[in-house]
């Protein structure tokens, strides 16, 4: 199973002609694409850690996010699906950078994750999800972040 | 600099839930400049029940200060151990352990 996984990355990886795979840890993206946490924009960020494949819009990840939030350093994220996703990312536009968090589900367990992230401003957040059969399948949503937390 | 955990793992009809808070800054680069602290977040976590992984996430400091997680799974039942291992951006390794009830 690691190994199959290994190998599905490095050829992922190898696509978009990003960092080389230096670690062992399959699954460690922050080791094997170091490329993802630097990317200054959603799109790129996309690129650089599922390849340039089409995207398909989809509704059957459930995306929960409050449409304002009053708090930028603490919105809660819902995401879950029943689909068989292999892995699944928060990319946003308010930050420096923008990946937030990627998560690799572990074969046999379903999408259920509740979290927080930090925005510093009003902007779109994108759920990019891969499923086991290769499918790139995308949900957007754009939260207003009320600057100084006075919920205005 | 992340040294505790609060873990809490609840099974019920084979489906374990699970809230979890680590403790960290979560401060990224330019977080940390503006507040004169150090860069320090969690990039990484892992979660084993049974030695068998059952969650995991690369993270970036753009999750909020002192993340808490929650999540479900399946595949473990009541008394089985459940680990976590958070590995933070200066490759230190904190884990934390509960036993699901």
């Amino acid at each position: 199973m690691e190994r199959r996984k290994f190998f599905g990355l490095s050829a992922a990886v190898l696509a978009v002609a990003a960092a080389p795979v230096t670690s062992l840890n399959a699954v460690n993206f922050r080791e094997t694409n170091k490329g993802v946490w630097e990317s200054e924009k959603t799109a790129s960020a996309i690129k650089e850690l599922f390849g340039s494949g089409g995207l398909k819009k989809t509704n059957k990840i459930k995306f929960d996010a409050p449409k304002l939030a009053e708090n930028g350093g603490s919105i809660p994220i819902g995401l879950s699906s029943k689909l068989d996703i292999e892995t699944i990312a928060l990319f946003q536009d308010a930050n420096p950078r923008a990946a937030t968090v990627v998560f690799s589900v572990p074969e046999g367990q379903k999408v259920d994750y509740d979290f927080r992230i930090k925005m510093r401003q009003t902007a779109m957040v994108t759920i990019v999800a891969k499923t086991r059969s290769g499918e790139l399948l995308t949900t957007a949503k754009e939260i207003d972040v009320s600057i100084g937390g006075c919920g205005g | 600099m992340a040294s505790s955990m609060k873990i809490k793992a609840k099974e019920k009809k084979g489906v374990v839930k699970v809230k979890v808070m680590f403790k960290s800054l979560m401060a990224d680069k330019e977080e940390a400049k503006k507040k004169s602290i150090d860069v320090d977040y969690i990039a990484h976590i892992i979660a084993k029940a049974n030695d068998k992984v059952v969650f995991e996430a690369s993270t970036s400091g753009f999750m909020s200060e002192n993340p808490l997680l929650k999540f479900n799974f399946t595949g473990a039942k009541k008394g089985d151990n459940l680990v976590f291992v958070t590995t933070d951006n200066n490759g230190k390794t904190d884990t934390g352990k509960t036993k699901i009830k």
